[in-house]
């Protein structure tokens, strides 16, 4: 009984919570646009008159594009600067969103977007890097 | 931004496999660049922009289907809250090792890791707005504006044959589909008509009556026998050559008779010309017995007689040669009458030549 009061009220607590995250949600602009994502989840059969769901969406997708992002600037700062012989030019990395980054980024989503290489001198072009070592 | 990324106007739309489709990526793009350059990237290479495009427009397609499913499942057509963040948690999946075993409380905030995450994203991250006014789209076209078909019952039509329902759009008008010759309008003018036919007639016996007196000056500007007269047509060109010997036939004829010059012939004629035309001949019509006269009529004949030949002659067609003889006198008196009448009809202007 204890139990079910406290999940009871846990459960208000959440609820209130949830009303308050979408009331805030009003105040907040996603970058995303209202209208595309709307279109977008018109698209797929996702009708509702409700302008904070579709803010939750958008927020939703801002997080996810924001998370891959920043994986892939991981990527780009992690990878050995070319080597240059002025020594200030060094720190100076322009960071550019690469296909390179992004699909190493993308693969722990488990989305596969590397592209083939360009000359397939060896029997080992194209493999996955770990397996290639071994 | 500078460099690499191509940035698309998104107010701008050309045709791609769907009308709005160009116009949605292009938007889409523009705000996932300004998504990462708030993580903090500074350039963009394009593939890499368009290929992150198309995963979050994915991601959103993704999440509105799991959803409406999620709705569908519960008997409801319209989406709420806890359908998109069970969607959520069914997208990404749990990293608290449940299996991605999506129960009912999991919906709730207390258990949902992604809306946390999403909450904890809103409350730390800063509000980044698309940098461009997106207009409403996809574009709805207002019933005044659009252009619809009238029905047949709209228009008051009854449709061509009974199998066709009157609330369909009505058949285009016959005169878009089908081409019927125009119908050149003349204004007619009869008077005007006339007119002209007469002044064309004028015209061309005046050019005769040119010919004809261009022909007496140069017979009367030299003493030539009539024999001669082959030559004198020389002059004149090939057009006289085959009235020459007509008329040198007759008029030697004549000449045999009277004794009468070239000129003394073509006298009266030229008088006549120059006068009054008619008049004059009138009274030569009275002296029909005298001889001179006659020869007079007859080399006048001749000379009347040679517009119609002249005219024939330009018309083509073959005068054959006629030696006269008297019984064709008076044929030649008749037609010269004949031609006196159709002149007296038509005023000439002689007083041009």
């Amino acid at each position: 009984m204890n139990h079910g009061q406290q999940s009871g009220e846990a459960k208000h607590e959440d609820d209130a919570a949830l009303t308050e995250f979408l009331a805030s949600l009003m105040d907040y602009t996603p970058t995303i646009p209202d209208d595309l994502v709307e279109h977008y989840l018109a698209k797929s059969g996702f009708q509702c008159p409700d302008v904070r769901l579709i803010r939750l969406v958008a927020v939703a997708t801002q997080k996810f594009v924001a998370d891959v992002a920043s994986d892939a600037l991981q990527h780009c700062k992690a990878r050995p600067a070319p080597f240059v012989k002025d020594k200030k030019q060094q720190k100076d990395k322009r960071l550019i969103l690469t296909m390179e980054d992004l699909s190493k980024a993308l693969r722990e989503y488990g989305v596969n977007v590397k592209h083939p290489e360009y000359f397939a001198d060896s029997p080992s072009t194209g493999m996955d890097p770990a397996t290639r070592e071994e | 931004m500078n460099g690499e990324r191509a940035q698309e106007d998104p107010a701008a739309s050309s045709s791609g496999c769907s009308e709005s489709y160009e116009f949605s990526h292009a938007a889409a793009k523009a705000a996932v660049a300004q998504v990462c350059e708030s993580v903090g990237y500074e350039h963009f290479k394009d593939p890499a922009l368009e290929s992150l495009a198309g995963f979050a427009l994915q991601y959103i397609l993704q999440l509105g289907k799991t959803a409406i499913s999620f709705a569908n499942l519960t008997g409801r057509s319209q989406c709420n809250v806890f359908d998109i963040i069970l969607a959520l948690e069914d997208l990404t999946g749990n990293d608290d090792g449940d299996g991605g075993v999506v129960s009912s409380e999991s919906c709730s905030l207390g258990r949902s890791v992604k809306l946390k995450g999403i909450i904890d994203f809103v409350n730390s991250s800063e509000e980044i707005p698309f940098s461009q006014p997106l207009p409403r789209f996809p574009v709805a076209i207002s019933k005044k504006k659009m252009m619809m078909i009238p029905s047949f019952v709209e228009i008051g039509e009854t449709p061509p044959g009974n199998h066709i329902p009157l609330w369909l759009p009505a058949f285009p008008d016959p005169h878009t589909y089908k081409e019927t010759p125009m119908w050149i309008e003349r204004a007619s003018d009869p008077r005007g008509d006339k007119i002209e036919q007469a002044r064309q007639r004028r015209k061309a016996e005046r050019a005769l009556l040119s010919l004809q007196r261009k022909l007496v000056c140069k017979i009367s500007s030299g003493t030539r026998v009539w024999g001669d007269m082959d030559g004198v047509k020389e002059d004149e060109g090939e057009l006289l050559r085959s009235v020459s010997p007509s008329i040198s036939g007759e008029k030697v004829e004549s000449l045999n008779r009277d004794g009468l010059s070239v000129v003394e012939a073509f006298a009266p004629a030229m008088e006549a010309a120059r006068d009054g035309f008619c008049s004059e001949v009138d009274t030569e019509w009275k002296k029909k017995k005298k001889p001179d006269a006659l020869s007079k009529l007859r080399t006048e004949k001749k000379f009347l007689g040679e517009p119609l030949d002249l005219s024939l002659k330009m018309k083509g067609e073959d005068r054959p040669l006629s030696f006269v003889r008297d019984e064709d006198r008076d044929d030649k008196r008749r037609r010269a009458e004949f031609i006196l009448r159709q002149c007296m009809e038509n005023p000439v202007d002689l007083n041009q030549l």
